[in-house]
């Protein structure tokens, strides 16, 4: 008998990509009370998760050119180390906490704030040298950031979210009020 | 001192016939054999040539016995240093078991006085004297006069060995051994005995050798001969005959027998240290995480070095001597256990639903079985083993694992399966039937199966950190490569072209002539909340990709990789962790779309060449 790769084609109908593979898609919107400032949090099933930005955050709706700086006042955040299994050493998170800020050209700015607790494994030092990324795929090669919390606050977090059906339903409702 | 005298003290003390031997430092197995016969004759011997002189014969005089057993005894020797290790991490049993002893001795404990039974020994001791330099070779105990039936009895009991190496308390051990191997039915030809004597024992052969010490300065402690030594010597030869097996030493024999035996007293015996070392017992209990049990084997030997015979002699107990025994020791348990066996194979797992070992999430499993499983299953009915037993007695062990939907093809990946205390080896057929049992599900596939030695399980553990795997990963082209040419009718489709296999085939970002491409990768995320955030370097050695007839979009990338290379992730990039990635050697954004392990390349098992079919 001769096994090849072959034998393994799946349905091409239906494929998803990497994050939607091992990752599920969570949603907060209107953080702060700034309008359609809606954040993305994408949760491994082993808890890691992902930050980054929701499709409908009016970010995406400029299109001047912006800048990703993660060095906020007193903390920089790519100075951030973890060390051994427990990823001991990484910077404190709670939900107000800001992870990076988004500075335009213009000198206009606002800033990503992480919406969990817990703390900081990595950031994405890939958008400080190339920025577009976050525009182009926020739920990939743009992630914002990596973020462990323990079973029990993922849970939660994940829980307090909106799914991915919650999210388009409210995304209509605001469409109708508009 | 001359080694009568050693003999006649030892006596006085309450010694039997093979502690005397062992504190005259006798190192003869037979002589253990027949103790009470060797002591006689050898106490004659000695005295043949009248000499009172203390000094005028040393130690040497027990040479012409050791001569010609010095090979064995060096065998036996290197045997209980094996053993001795193990013990010492052994911790000593509680008191609280339940003793099967001689209920007639009970009762006289508070009979007797033990001044009265000393004098009592010391007559015997004399009178024996005089038996031996008239009589001849019977027993010392028939020449002694008989005291009455329950005081011999009592007194029989060693002060030293609390009875361990003395033959009338040995019917219950072998009973015990051999109902033991009886139920387990080892194959094996031969045997090791080990034992676990109460740790008093240390503390009374300590005050023994005291007295020795005391009576004759020139008097060597290093001669005596330990316990287990005698103990496999007079004992071991004996169960050897009662079990119709071979007595061979622990290193060499696969099968292992293991004596406990408790005396009721001993930890009661055992306080004295704690008022003759006090600062020894005081730390300890200040360090109850690490000293869990107060007298373990350590501990007392620490203890014993604090230990006079003028302090022990200030002690209650001890102001008379040695305390009398009330009881003998008595065996509470025996372990059998033979050497474990290792089977070695390759196996080929066909399915991309069968994790390597059970995949369990909260306690919860994610699939319903697993390589492991199916491969212990047809070992554990061979064996006749529970499920439960199937857990513990059986190991798997493997070069390296793979993701649940990867499938392993080719020769298949190496591994290993222990089974703890075989009651006997497989037979050739038999190892052809488990093949074919393990492969009947046709989810995994075993060829062969050999027996393996610890020296290839190392080999086989190695082999997971250095060897180089092939896989064949089936791609997907997801976007337009910059010079993708659109055709003019506007079919704007991805296409896998020819030139995208050529970019791919000549990729490299490395001149070195072993690898082609070096990748740095951090830990992925998905075990990255059980493993420590590096960034790693590895290399791809070889990378070709081909096209795939009627799937435009799709290729097959087939690449040799150093140990611990994380391929799925080389080949979606995992959000660009690992950099760099499959879609910068193709020039467009790529995913995996599924994952084989072409060949593990680690000839193993040796005897299984690797490119057979």
């Amino acid at each position: 008998m001769e096994f090849k790769i072959l034998d393994s084609i799946p349905d091409l109908t239906n494929l998803k990509s990497f994050t939607e593979r091992y990752f599920s898609k969570r949603y907060i919107t209107n953080v702060n009370g700034v309008k359609n400032n809606d954040i993305m949090i994408m949760f491994h099933s082993n808890r890691i998760a992902l930050l980054s930005l929701a499709p409908s955050h009016f970010f995406f709706n400029k299109k001047n050119d912006f800048k990703v700086n993660y060095s906020l006042g007193n903390i920089n955040r790519l100075s951030n180390s973890v060390k051994g299994k427990s990823k001991k050493g990484g910077q404190h998170l709670v939900p107000k906490s800001v992870i990076c800020k988004i500075e335009y050209e213009d000198g206009t700015s606002f800033a990503v704030p992480c919406c969990m607790k817990g703390s900081l494994v990595e950031v994405n030092e890939e958008l400080v040298k190339n920025p577009k990324l976050l525009r182009e795929y926020p739920d990939e090669d743009g992630y914002i950031a990596i973020i462990l919390s323990s079973i029990a606050i993922s849970e939660a977090t994940k829980n307090e979210m909106l799914t991915h059906e919650e999210y388009l339903k409210v995304l209509n409702s605001f469409e109708l009020n508009d | 001192m001359n080694d009568s005298e050693v003999i006649k003290l030892c006596k006085e003390l309450g010694c039997c016939d093979a502690c005397c031997l062992r504190y005259v430092g006798l190192k003869t197995p037979i002589a253990y054999e027949n103790a009470k016969q060797f002591l006689v004759k050898y106490v004659k011997e000695k005295l043949e040539p009248v000499n009172n002189d203390e000094h005028s014969k040393g130690q040497d005089e027990t040479k012409p016995d050791h001569v010609d057993q010095s090979k064995e005894q060096g065998k036996e020797e290197s045997a209980n240093n094996v053993e001795q290790s193990k013990e010492q991490d052994l911790t000593e049993p509680a008191s609280d078991v339940n003793h099967s002893t001689d209920q007639e001795t009970e009762p006289l404990k508070h009979e007797v006085d033990s001044e009265a039974l000393r004098n009592e020994v010391d007559n015997r001791t004399h009178k024996k004297e005089a038996d031996e330099s008239t009589c001849d070779t019977s027993g010392a105990k028939e020449m002694s006069g008989e005291p009455p039936a329950k005081k011999q009895k009592l007194d029989s009991i060693c002060v030293s060995c609390l009875g361990v190496l003395q033959e009338e308390n040995w019917q219950q051990c072998n009973t015990m051994v051999k109902e033991l191997l009886h139920k387990k039915q080892y194959e094996s030809e031969t045997f090791a005995c080990a034992l676990s004597a109460p740790i008093a024992t240390m503390l009374r052969e300590h005050y023994v050798m005291l007295c020795l010490k005391e009576k004759f300065t020139h008097y060597d402690t290093k001669q005596l001969t330990p316990l287990k030594e005698a103990w496999k010597w007079s004992f071991g030869a004996q169960l050897a005959a009662h079990v119709g097996m071979a007595q061979d030493s622990g290193a060499v024999s696969p099968l292992l027998v293991t004596l406990n035996l408790e005396y009721p007293d001993d930890l009661q015996e055992l306080e004295v240290l704690k008022t003759l070392s006090a600062s020894l017992f005081e730390s300890r209990s200040k360090q109850r995480q690490r000293f869990a049990v107060e007298f373990t084997r350590r501990s007392v030997e620490q203890a014993l070095r604090d230990v006079t015979l003028a302090g022990l002699r200030r002690q209650a107990a001890w102001a008379r001597g040695a305390p009398v025994p009330r009881t003998h020791t008595a065996p509470v348990s025996v372990q059998a256990a033979h050497a474990p066996l290792y089977l070695g194979g390759r196996y080929v797992k066909l399915s991309r639903m069968l994790p390597q070992t059970p995949w369990l999430v909260n306690g919860l499993r994610m699939m319903h079985s697993s390589v492991q499983e199916t491969i212990f299953e047809p070992i554990a009915r061979l064996y006749g083993m529970s499920p439960e037993e199937m857990e513990h007695r059986l190991k798997f062990m493997s070069a390296g694992r793979e993701d649940v939907d990867v499938r392993c093809l080719g020769e298949g990946r190496p591994f290993a399966v222990e089974v703890s205390d075989p009651q006997r080896q497989p037979t050739a057929d038999e190892l052809r039937r488990l093949c074919d049992e393990i492969s009947e599900g046709e989810q995994v596939i075993v060829k062969n199966l050999v027996k393996v030695s610890r020296e290839d399980l190392a080999l086989l553990k190695k082999g997971e950190e250095t060897k180089s795997k092939t896989y064949e990963a089936l791609c997907i082209k997801l976007s337009h490569t910059e010079d993708d040419e659109l055709t003019a009718n506007g079919d704007t489709a991805v296409r896998v072209t020819e030139r995208d296999i050529a970019n791919i085939n000549s990729y490299r970002n490395s001149d070195s002539d072993s690898s082609r491409v070096l990748l740095t990768q951090r830990t992925p995320i998905r075990v990255l909340h059980r493993r420590p955030l590096l960034t790693r370097t590895r290399r791809i050695h070889d990378l070709t990709a081909y096209r795939v007839p009627g799937h435009p979009q799709l290729f097959v990338v087939r690449l040799r990789t150093e140990a611990g290379t994380y391929v799925k992730e080389w080949a979606h990039g995992e959000a660009g962790r690992t950099r760099p990635r499959l879609q910068d050697a193709l020039r467009a954004r790529a995913d995996i779309l599924a994952l084989d392990v072409a060949s593990v390349d680690l000839p193993w098992p040796n005897t299984q060449p690797i490119h057979s079919t």
